[in-house]
Formats: C-alpha cells, structure tokens, sequence
C-alpha cells in the first residue's frame, strides 16, 4: 500500500520514506516486545544453569565445599578420574549400545510400520493412531509396568515365552547384566517405534502417488521402487528422524532410574542415571557436572548435524 | 461389455480381499502394542494374591476394586496426586504465558536475529533434564527454590517453550495478514488483536500445545524429584519408589497407581487426537 502511495505522489516520496522507516522501527519494537520475554526466560533458566554447569564441571564442588565455599578450580581433574574410572567407562559403553540397539529397531521396524500404514485400508488411520499412546505415557509408568512385566515369577513376558515354547525355564530378565540390557532394550523399543513410524509416515505422505503410478507402468517391481523413489525422497525425513532418535534414546534416565536402578551392578547405568548417583547419592556435584557434560558434547555433535539439515529445509 | 464388468468385480475383490489382510495385521500390531496397557489395567484389578502368584493370570478371575480404593484412601497418595495437578498446570501457565508471544513474534515479525531466535529454542529443545539437574539444584538451592513447586515448574517450562515456539510458528505464520490488518484498520491494538484475532485463528495449534505442555510437567519425574526432597511436595511420579516400598509386592496396588497416572493421558488422547499427533509431527520434523 505504501510502495503505492510512493510511485502515485513522487513529491511525497521523502516524507513517505521517512514515515515507512518510523512504521518499520515501530514494527521492530513490537516484534521484540513478543519474543524477548520468552527468550530472555530460555536465557535465565536455561542458559545460565548450562554455563554455570561448565564451570562446576571444572571446580571441586561437592556437599562440604558448596556449604563452606571454598571450592576452588581443579582444571580438567574431573575429566580425567571420570575416564580413568572403570565404573564411568562402563557407562558410557552402556549409553552407545543401549542407544546404537534402540535406534537399529525402532528405525527399521517404524519404517516397516510406517510403509504398511501408508497403504489405503479402513483400518489404517485409527490403529496408527492408537499405537501412539505410549508415547505419550509417562516414562515412569512405562518403566514400572517393565519391571512387572519382565519379573521372573509373576512376569507376564516369561509366562508367554514358556507358553510358546520358546524358553524352557523362566528367564531371570533383570538379575542378569546382558538380559537386563535387552529388557530396557524392548520397553523403550515400545515407546520408540510408534514415533519412528509417525515421523516416517509424514514423510511417506509427501510423495506423489503419481511417481509409483508410473514407475509401475514402466514396469519397476516393488524393490526398484522402493530403492529408487521411496528412499531418495525419503532422506531428509530418515536423516532427522535418526538423529532426533539418537538425542532423544541417549538422553535416557527416567526409564533406567525405575525400571532397574542402573542394576545390575551398573549394568544398565546410562550417563544420565550415572550423573544423577553421582550429585544426589554422593553428593561428588562437579563430577556430575562433568559426566553431564559428556553427555552434552555427544548431543551437540550430533545436534549440529539436525540444525544444519533443519536450516537448509528452513531455505 | 460383460468381460470388463466381469474384471472390475474381480478387482475390486481382490481390492477387498487386501483390505481385509492388511486390517488383520494392523489389528495384531495393535494388539501387540497396546496388550501393555491392557496388563496395567487389568493388573490393577486383581485381588493381592492373583497379582503376585505364580500362576500368570491373562484377565482379573475375582475383579476387585480394593488396590484402587486403598490407594485413593491413602493420604499420601492423594496429596501426591494434587501435587501433580498443580505442578502440571502451573508449568503450562508458565509456558503458554512465555511461549505462545514468542511464537507469535518470530512467525509474525521480521526483526534482526530472529534466526538466532529460532536457533536458540531449537538447541534447547535438545537439552536433557539429566544434564541441568546438578547446576539448576545448585542455583535453586541458593535462592530458596527447593521444596517448591515453582522449581520444578521453571525447570519443566523451559523444555516446553521452545517446543511452542517451534510448533506455533507456522501456523501464526499461515495465518492471512489482512486479517490483522482489518483488525488493526478498525482500532485494535497489538495486544487486542494478538488476543482477539490470531489466537483464536489457530484454535486447533493452541489446543495441541497446551495438551503437550500439561502432560510435559505431568509426566515430570526427574526435576520433581530431585528438587523437592520432601515426599510430601512431591507428585506421583516422583513418589513411585516410596510407594513401592509402601506396597511392596503388591503389584495390583503399584499397576492401580500407575493407571491412575495414565488416565489424563489417556482421556486426552482420546478426545484429543488429531490435536496431539499433528502436534507431534510439527514440533519434530520440519514439513
């Protein structure tokens, strides 16, 4: 309207610019005045715990020099104990294989999911959706009824599995370290592939039902159509849907902390659970600090790659 | 004539004959993934003996309401569960009062940084709860903040606000600009016509992130419990370990908890659902 006014009334031109340049620092004012509170809460709250964890990570703070405040800078001492620990190496290789397992079912078995859904039946929409509840469950929940449901005596999964023939005595699930793995394994596979298989089906959606109309014209077989149509034009979907799946399985702590307790003898301790023994069962707070912060650098790799693919998308 | 009346009667056979297998799997696939929830529930309707015995049972033999009515007539437990109210409601205030502007502002406005804007709430969007418990209980320790359920609550909004922001944005986004403009020609205001005209435009993204920033601080466990020691202040998540010890191998009592923690998530799915899933979808992925 006003580029308008400009090109009807040139004499006008400068004061109308002038006008425009007010409108636009007016609009700027406005702009800010709706972001910056959000932002600036996002910066207190979390920003600064987040630095302040970089610095304790770096001191000795633990329950006796946080009361006196006499902590002082021990450098990367910290990091170092942390790998020379046993106990902590132990974790971190826990935290890759529980996260490298989750991703390798959730992914394959959401997308063989999410490529069944995308066929047109009655059925198709309602059970999609159903399936989703439990994601949406608390984590807690989910973990208690793990811990029932893989109970050696009253558990429901070993009556099933002897049921079916399948083992001959009843599995100690959760008293064994590799066993216990695989039970965490399974219960966060339950929560993991019906939101793989969701995020893949908003991507399977976006592909012209035309390109496999006239593949199939062409005489391409489901396989050369799902190798050369479905997956080039999936990548971009698959790509964040495993990286937000590696953020969101490495994370973990709600599920370990009910379902075992990180037991047996650490086997199912993850860097969240460690970090949280470490600062509130013995009170070490900068290594917990520190073992949060290995967490973190692991996240932020793998973030950087998310961010650059969501800006590109973002173009 | 009668030939190709003959085929299209054979297709769409075989077009119902594959709508009735592929219904079939999807019902054992949904068998298999909600049998979970069916065992919460009908575990909380068993009598104590049938939960912990070693005989399985596949469905409550003698249906009894007891692990319900002992766990609502425990004080502790009803006190849990208020606590759990009002840490969910209170963390979803607080989100909606600082998310939805911001969301409005970066979808609406064209100001300077508003990419580091975005940036910023995707990055802490990924940030894990285990990685600010140790800083956040130390800096809440010193302004008083433990024993609080405005600890928790700030803890808890500062993972749903960027999840607003990232949702809200395109559907403030999408909304036609002539519609504030009218707005805006007829003598409203910013904060009149952000009220009066956007939010109600995007009913259906306002329901979705209220629904996920109410269950965000239902299903809270981690800052809760470490930021309130005291059972008392504490919601039923943060309470499950003290109430397994409470009820120790009575598992009809624990699942009776446990679906007593479900069921808002449940109902809401229920009711809810297009709300919820499409929210989903939003808030991960870019479309």
């Amino acid at each position: 309207m006003l580029c308008a006014a400009v090109s009807v009334l040139p004499w006008k031109g400068c004061e109308i610019v002038r006008a425009r340049s007010t409108i636009a620092a007016k609009r700027r004012r406005e702009g800010y005045t709706f972001i910056l509170p959000g932002f600036a809460y996002m910066l207190i709250i979390l920003g600064y715990p987040l630095i302040y964890n970089i610095i304790l990570s770096f001191k000795n703070v633990n329950v006796k020099t946080f009361a006196s405040g006499t902590s002082v800078f021990v450098g990367f001492q910290n990091y170092i104990e942390l790998f020379q620990n046993e106990t902590f190496r132990l974790v971190l290789k826990n935290t890759f294989v529980f996260t490298i397992f989750c991703l390798l079912f959730q992914f394959t078995i959401g997308f063989i999911f999410a490529l069944f859904f995308s066929q047109k039946f009655t059925l198709a929409g309602p059970i999609r959706g159903m399936v989703l509840v439990g994601y949406m469950m608390p984590m807690s929940v989910t973990a208690l009824l793990g811990k029932n449901m893989f109970d050696v005596s009253s558990g429901v999964i070993n009556d099933l599995l002897m049921k079916l023939h399948l083992i001959n005595a009843p599995v100690e699930w959760l008293l064994g370290g590799g066993t216990a793995m695989a039970a965490v394994i399974a219960v966060n596979c339950w929560v993991g592939i019906p939101f793989n298989m969701l995020l893949l089906t908003s991507g399977l959606t976006g592909i012209s039902q035309e390109l496999y109309e006239s593949a199939s014209v062409d005489g391409a077989t489901w396989g050369q159509r799902f190798r050369y149509i479905t997956l080039p034009l999936m990548k971009p979907a698959i790509m964040s849907v495993l990286m937000l799946g590696f953020i969101y399985t490495f994370k973990a702590f709600d599920l370990m902390f009910i379902m075992t307790s990180g037991g047996p003898l650490n086997a199912t301790d993850v860097l969240g659970t460690y970090s949280y023994t470490l600062s509130f069962k013995q009170y070490e707070f900068s290594r917990g600090s520190a073992t949060a912060m290995v967490l973190f650098c692991c996240l932020f790799v793998i973030g950087l790659f998310y961010l650059r693919l969501i800006s590109k998308e973002e173009e | 004539m009668e030939k190709t009346a003959a085929k299209a009667t054979f297709a769409s056979s075989k077009e119902k004959r594959k709508n009735y297998i592929n219904g079939a799997i999807a019902i054992l696939i949904a068998v298999i993934f909600l049998f979970p929830i069916y065992w919460l529930v009908a575990m909380s309707f068993k009598s104590d003996a049938e939960s912990f015995g070693k005989i399985v049972t596949y469905y409550p033999h003698e249906f009894t309401l007891k692990p319900w009515i002992e766990n609502f007539s425990d004080a502790e437990f009803v006190k849990s569960l208020k606590n759990s109210m009002i840490i969910a409601l209170l963390s979803m205030t607080l989100s909606m009062t600082f998310g939805v502007p911001a969301a409005y502002g970066m979808g609406r406005y064209k100001v300077p940084g508003s990419k580091g804007f975005l940036l910023t709430f995707l990055v802490t969007q990924m940030l894990p709860a285990s990685l600010m418990l140790t800083p956040m209980y130390l800096i809440f320790n010193k302004l008083n903040l433990l024993g609080t359920y405005l600890g928790p609550a700030l803890a808890i909004s500062s993972g749903s606000i960027p999840f607003i922001v990232v949702t809200l944005r395109p559907y403030f986004k999408s909304v036609p600009t002539a519609l504030d403009d009218a707005a805006r020609i007829d003598g409203c205001g910013v904060f009149r016509s952000f009220f009066k005209i956007m939010i109600p435009a995007i009913k259906t993204g306002i329901i979705t992130v209220v629904v996920i920033s109410f269950l965000n601080g239902w299903n809270d466990l981690a800052y809760s419990m470490t930021f309130n020691v005291k059972p008392e202040m504490r919601p039923l998540t943060a309470n499950i370990y003290k109430f397994q010890s409470k009820w120790g191998t009575k598992w009809n009592c624990i699942m009776a908890y446990g679906t007593i923690l479900v069921l808002p998530v449940i109902l809401l799915f229920v009711f809810l659902q297009k709300y919820i899933v499409g929210g989903l979808t939003a808030g991960a992925v870019k479309e």
